[in-house]
């Protein structure tokens, strides 16, 4: 086990420095420099390339590209200029924010999609079991910007049940403890059901298929055979197994999590990580756009290590080779 | 004897008298779709004939769906009184299985008529798409009169705009999958088939390009290149082969130890027959369902992109594009983005429980 | 085993989402403001905590019942480099720091005229060479030291000193630049040199002061990276910072100490400023009160403030425009004729009507219209399209081949691309209305969306310039000054777009910046507005109203030209809603 470990985190070194390398050719394909949201009239043609001079910004880009890994590799992340501070403060800035907002919305999905997807499984072709389906399909289909909006406009504008965007309120730092979480929470709600609303969908369906075939195995009929109680069944047996497929699900939906967030953390004003690379590219803060994207590769190749490994770890007929 | 003359009357009458209603439903409805085209805009599709070639296109589809419809209900029946003659094939199950979903029926039904309906959109489009009317006096019209789903904020009419936006946002949903597709299956047979360097080499890439956070890379090869409905397709498509990839390898390792491909390689087959005739007919199933679910993500994903600026560029219509020019508006205008909202919710789910369907009926271990 | 380690993740996620809530929100309830973990940081912060402990003490709030409370504005976009004078141009940024937490030398009053601020008086030299600054002597910095005659001079050092890269260098046109400029005379009394031009004290009223004893050992090169403008701001204005958190907002509170000669401390306790991105989100947080101030709403959501019953919309016409800058380098947009046509063939009125539901103006030049040097006389182009047609025959452009399209004796098209920014939304719109209107008189135009950075670049590179036409606005000071723009010698220099030569421009460019006298500049001004028309070096679309909905709640609110911050320090919250 310990060696099947080693061996796949050995793997995913050059898959780690292919990504690195892809990400900075990618970065640097975007025309435009820095200098020029910078400057204003009256600074002279000669200013303007010498400081992009300055900046190194001239430099053919095989030089740039070994500036920049050596300083990774040493955990230099560089220099932010749109935001006046190092990559590594900045990032860490954001990083509680998209945390935070990420682990509500899988958590939530999980739940839902996990339940959901057991009760269609469990009445397979049922007006339930199609129903659900439309309704989370109907979500899922949404872009989810104009799904965020909709949440907005009548969950706040209307019932005003939730505060409208932000993460917590304009007085929260004179609120007690109890009522500062509260706040918390009810700034959180609106951002996590938007992404959870999607995320369902997907994991309602793949837990309903592998339900599905777990539910015909032979010792769930033999469960079955016995007399056991349909509940007993369903949840002491069948689900604990048809629960293993879904644990992989998180490696796959992080990427998914990270392009979604853009546009929730754009519409509830949540100040986390795909905001930040997004504007990032449009002032062209190449260190900071490169770190956030490698930041956000090297979680989806963990957590997709981590779903291997966790798949071993369960599943006993996977043996590690 | 009487089907046949009740089907000639009316295509897909039989089928729903034997309660058999999409089947049924399906041929009447595309049957009644295209008369009543004919029959109210006789001047609209003389005149088109004459006209570019996309009016021509919308004639002929009215011609052929009118054809089709007579010519599927025939044939049904025929199928039907014969069914008990021959066996079933494994496709034919999964027919049957597929039949059985009701919803997924449903989809498949909306999606065809989707397709109809942009192919004829010219001939039943109120207004041009782009034509602005009065800017003063016509903007933000709400539904109704002249404007069936109202006008937008440069006085067009958003139903004339939202059938035509039905064109570029299937086309795109259509072809960038089609990409993806054909790389995905392409990349996944040969890593799958030829195993050890070749199979790690490209196994690293896929790898690389599903850690790769996409929209960074749509935001930065859009802004590196003039943003146009091709290269918006392109890297579209480029950059969803992945998932298709690791499909078909895993299912192509497991057809390489089967029998019939170890018998193919015995007999000597060049491996690129052997690929493209033995692998991959074996391995669509699961690409199409990937397939289906696919043009709904893409159509999703292109309106995301048109949020950020990046999507189809203006003035032509796009249904992400105008759900995304109308959002400002949602609180003053709803019917702006709204109505094309709809558009994209009902397209992609109909995609979905399609794919949905697929997935149930291809896998027989799922079938009941 | 299975479920228990499913379980087990279960557990775990959720322990983390509570442990990260319970984090983030560290820090006593309204207790003493959170410090960057950086060293100028560190060792400033305490001081300005000390500082508005002892003012505070010092100066007990007046007993008036419009004293206290938290209002938050609520914007679009973040302010870009903060407090930092040097370097921002950010519009917000600047606003703060003329009126949040800096000060400016001088102010404007309502009609423009200058006023004194931080300088107390100021007299100008007989020869109209130099001005003298009196500077008050009871401003102080938010650590508790004075503000005095060094830190101008320090300030107009830095800002004049090219390797600080002030962005609005063209300030400094007629000013002696550098050290050599500037002469400390005593503690509180300052002279900076020129040559004589007009409207002199401009940059004074813009250009806040930044304090020496901070920074004064910053390289200039530095202050761009320097953690001053974001991270902890010392001021001397009538707020004292309090947070940044990057995206999400600032929060500055009332400076206890602020001159009782200028009105004293503010009557709020707290300003907000909230970024939030999403106009429709901006609109919700407007209408559910949670937000006082939306700062420049899209016109079209202005009927939906006004139908409000507790908020207002307030209007004011401003000193930015909005065009269509044409690339004269170009062989179909070199001759006037055509850039004329071109104008003459969009019906801006109606695109002010449509686009801004009739809140701004129909632009026919640069200087906008409440500007004492607008000429209301100088008739510009009205929308013509037969005298489009025309003009377009009359320059050669005619439809030989009958696609619609005109074309010239060489057969080359009269296309035209017209590029704007991605997600802007009134730019698009423009290119997209051009595009419909200018194919009635025979230009075919294609609109071409362009990332902002990549469209800057395109533009202002000197031996680039990839662009026909460009959809942009530009924000005028108080002192207009287009001489970047227009003059022949600047042709090779980032800023001049449309790289028009014109002898009678250039003449009149020189002449207007050298006239001190107003009334004499007058006339100028106006001859420059007809030149402009007939040369349409720009398609001027319009000056757009500034829009902005005020909370009925939030009082004393004033706003024009000069800005939405402009009496921050005024503005306080109806008593009875808090």
């Amino acid at each position: 086990m310990g060696r099947y470990v080693l061996r796949r985190l050995a793997g995913a070194v050059p898959l780690v420095v292919g990504i690195a390398t892809l990400i900075f050719f990618l970065v640097h394909l975007a025309p435009g420099s820095p200098v020029d949201l910078i400057i204003g009239p009256g600074v002279t043609r000669e200013f303007r390339t010498q400081m992009i001079e300055t900046y190194g910004w001239d430099l053919p880009l095989p030089v740039q590209y070994v500036k920049w890994l050596s300083a990774m590799l040493t955990g230099d992340f560089g220099y932010s200029f749109s935001q006046t501070r190092p990559v590594r403060d900045v990032l860490l800035g954001y990083l509680p924010n998209t945390v935070v907002l990420s682990l509500a919305a899988l958590t939530v999905a999980f739940f839902f999609g996990i339940v959901l997807g057991t009760v269609q499984a469990i009445r397979q072709y049922s007006l339930l079991d199609s129903g659900l389906s439309v309704v989370l399909l109907f979500f899922y289909s949404m872009p989810s910007f104009w799904l965020a909006l909709m949440l907005i406009l009548t969950m706040s504008l209307t019932l005003g049940w939730f505060p409208v965007s932000g993460t917590v309120s304009t007085d929260h730092e004179f609120l007690g403890l109890g009522a500062r979480i509260v706040d918390r929470a009810r700034h959180l709600a609106l951002p996590t059901l938007s992404l959870a609303l999607v995320l369902t969908a997907g994991i309602a369906r793949y837990m309903r298929a592998s339900m599905l075939e777990v539910v015909r195995q032979d010792y769930v009929r033999t469960a079955h055979a016995k007399g056991l109680p349909e509940r007993v069944v369903v949840f002491k047996h069948a689900l604990r197994n048809a629960l293993i497929p879904v644990v992989t699900l998180v490696g796959l939906y992080l990427p998914f999590l990270f392009s979604g967030t853009v546009f929730i953390e754009t519409i509830f004003a949540w100040p986390g990580m795909g905001r930040a690379i997004v504007n990032a590219i449009g002032q062209r803060d190449y260190p900071l756009v490169m770190a956030g994207s490698f930041f956000f590769a090297m979680m989806v190749v963990l957590a997709n290590l981590l779903a291997d490994i966790l798949y071993a770890v369960v599943d006993p007929r996977i043996r590690y080779e | 004897m009487s089907d046949r003359v009740l089907s000639a009357a009316l295509p897909g009458l039989p089928q729903l008298l034997s309660r058999r209603w999409g089947t049924g439903g399906m041929a009447l409805l595309t049957w009644l779709g295209m008369v009543s085209i004919l029959v109210s805009r006789r001047d609209g599709v003389l005149s088109a004939l004459a006209g570019p070639w996309e009016e021509k296109l919308a004639v002929a589809t009215v011609v052929v769906g009118l054809v089709a419809s007579w010519a599927w209900s025939w044939r049904d029946l025929r199928r039907a009184r014969h069914e008990h003659l021959a066996g079933f094939s494994q496709w034919d199950l999964a027919v049957r299985a597929f039949s059985k979903n009701r919803t997924a029926v449903a989809g498949l039904i909306t999606i065809i008529g989707l397709y109809l309906i942009a192919l004829v959109t010219p001939l039943i489009a109120p207004h041009a798409p782009n034509v602005q009317y009065d800017l003063v006096g016509q903007r933000f019209l709400p539904p109704g009169g002249e404007f069936p789903l109202g006008t937008d904020h440069f006085a067009r009419d958003i139903l004339s705009r939202l059938l035509y936006g039905a064109r570029i946002s299937l086309t795109i949903g259509f072809v960038a999958v089609g990409i993806s597709v054909t790389i995905g299956t392409l990349v996944g047979a040969i890593a799958g088939y030829f195993g050890g360097i070749v199979d790690g080499a490209l196994m690293r890439l896929v790898d690389m390009v599903i850690s790769f956070p996409r929209l960074v890379l749509l935001i930065t090869v859009i802004a590196a290149f003039d943003a146009s409905i091709f290269l918006i397709v392109a890297v579209l498509g480029l950059t969803l082969w992945p998932g298709t990839a690791r499909i078909v390898r895993g299912e192509v390792l497991s057809l390489r130890e089967r029998e019939f491909v170890q018998a193919a390689d015995a007999l000597g087959y060049p491996k690129r027959r052997i690929i493209f005739r033995h692998l991959v007919p074996n391995v669509l199933a699961p690409v199409i369902v990937a397939a289906t679910l696919g043009i709904g993500n893409t159509i999703v994903l292109e309106a995301g992109l048109s949020y950020l600026g990046l999507g189809v560029q203006p003035p032509t219509a796009s249904w992400g594009q105008m759900v995304a020019s109308g959002k400002d508006n949602l609180l003053d205008a709803w019917w702006l983005s709204t109505f094309p909202g709809l558009a994209i919710v009902f397209t992609v789910l109909s995609f979905n429980l399609v794919g949905d369907g697929l997935r149930d009926a291809l896998d027989p271990k799922l079938r009941t | 085993m299975t479920s228990h380690s499913s379980r087990t993740v279960a557990r775990f996620a959720v322990v983390l989402v509570l442990s990260a809530v319970s984090t983030a929100c560290g820090g006593g309830g309204g207790g003493p403001r959170p410090v960057p973990d950086v060293a100028f940081c560190q060792e400033v912060m305490p001081k300005v905590e000390a500082y508005v402990a002892r003012a505070r003490a010092e100066n007990p709030t007046p007993d008036d019942p419009r004293y206290g409370g938290t209002a938050v504005v609520g914007t679009i976009g973040e302010m870009a480099d903060g407090m930092n004078v040097a370097v921002s141009s950010d519009y917000s940024a600047r606003q703060h720091q003329q009126f949040v937490n800096l000060m400016t030398l001088i102010d404007y009053d309502e009609s423009v005229a200058p006023r004194p601020y931080l300088a107390e008086s100021w007299e100008v030299a007989e020869d109209n060479s130099s001005v003298t600054f009196h500077l008050r002597r009871d401003v102080y910095w938010h650590d508790g030291e004075q503000t005095d005659a060094h830190d101008v001079a320090f300030t107009y050092t830095t800002v004049t000193n090219p390797e600080t890269a002030f962005p609005n260098a063209a300030f400094w046109n007629h000013y002696v630049e550098g050290e050599a400029g500037v002469e400390i005379i005593d503690d509180f009394t300052v002279r900076i040199g020129m040559e004589p031009h007009s409207e002199f004290l401009d940059p004074f009223s813009s250009v806040a002061i930044l304090p020496e004893h901070l920074l004064g050992d910053v390289p200039s090169a530095e202050l761009r990276e320097h953690p001053y403008g974001m991270q902890c701001p010392v001021g001397n204005g009538p707020f004292v910072f309090w947070s940044h958190s990057p995206q999400e907002r600032w929060v500055f509170e009332a400076n206890p100490g602020f001159p009782q000669a200028l009105g004293g401390r503010p009557f709020l306790d707290r300003y907000v400023y909230r970024i939030v991105p999403d106009p429709t989100t901006l609109l919700a947080e407007l209408l559910t009160q949670n937000i006082d101030v939306y700062v420049t709403p899209p016109p079209d959501q202005a009927q939906r403030i006004i139908d409000d019953p507790n908020v207002d919309l307030r209007r004011f016409p401003f000193r930015n425009y909005v065009m269509v800058g044409w690339n004269a380098r170009r062989p179909q947009l070199a001759d006037a004729r055509v850039r004329r046509a071109i104008t003459m063939g969009t019906d801006r009125e109606s695109i002010v009507q449509a686009l801004l539901q009739g809140y701004g103006t129909v632009a026919d030049g640069s200087v906008p219209p409440f500007h004492w040097a607008y000429d209301p006389d100088v008739e510009g182009l009205s929308y013509d399209p037969e005298g489009a047609r025309a003009l377009l025959e009359e320059a050669g452009w005619a439809d030989r081949d009958g696609d619609g399209v005109r074309e010239d004796a060489n057969g080359d098209l009269l296309s035209i691309s017209i590029k704007y920014n991605t997600g802007n939304q009134q730019r698009q719109d423009i290119a997209e209305i051009m595009q419909a209107q200018l194919s009635e008189v025979g230009i075919d135009v294609v609109p071409q969306v362009v990332d902002w950075a990549t469209l800057l670049q395109q533009i202002n590179t000197p031996d680039l310039r990839d662009f026909d036409g460009v959809v942009i606005a530009w924000v005028a000071e108080f002192r207009l000054d287009d001489l970047d723009l227009f003059h022949s010698e600047r042709i090779d220099q980032p800023f001049a777009w449309s790289g028009t030569r014109n002898p009678e421009m250039d003449r009149l460019l020189v002449e207007l910046g050298r006239t001190v006298d107003r009334s004499e500049a007058r006339s100028l001004w106006s001859e420059y507005q007809k030149v402009l028309i007939e040369e349409q070096p720009y398609t001027f679309f319009y000056f757009p109203d500034r829009l902005d909905g005020v909370s009925r709640r939030l009082q004393g609110v004033e706003m024009d030209a000069r800005g939405e911050w402009v009496n921050v320090k005024d503005w306080y919250l109806d008593p009875a809603s808090r």
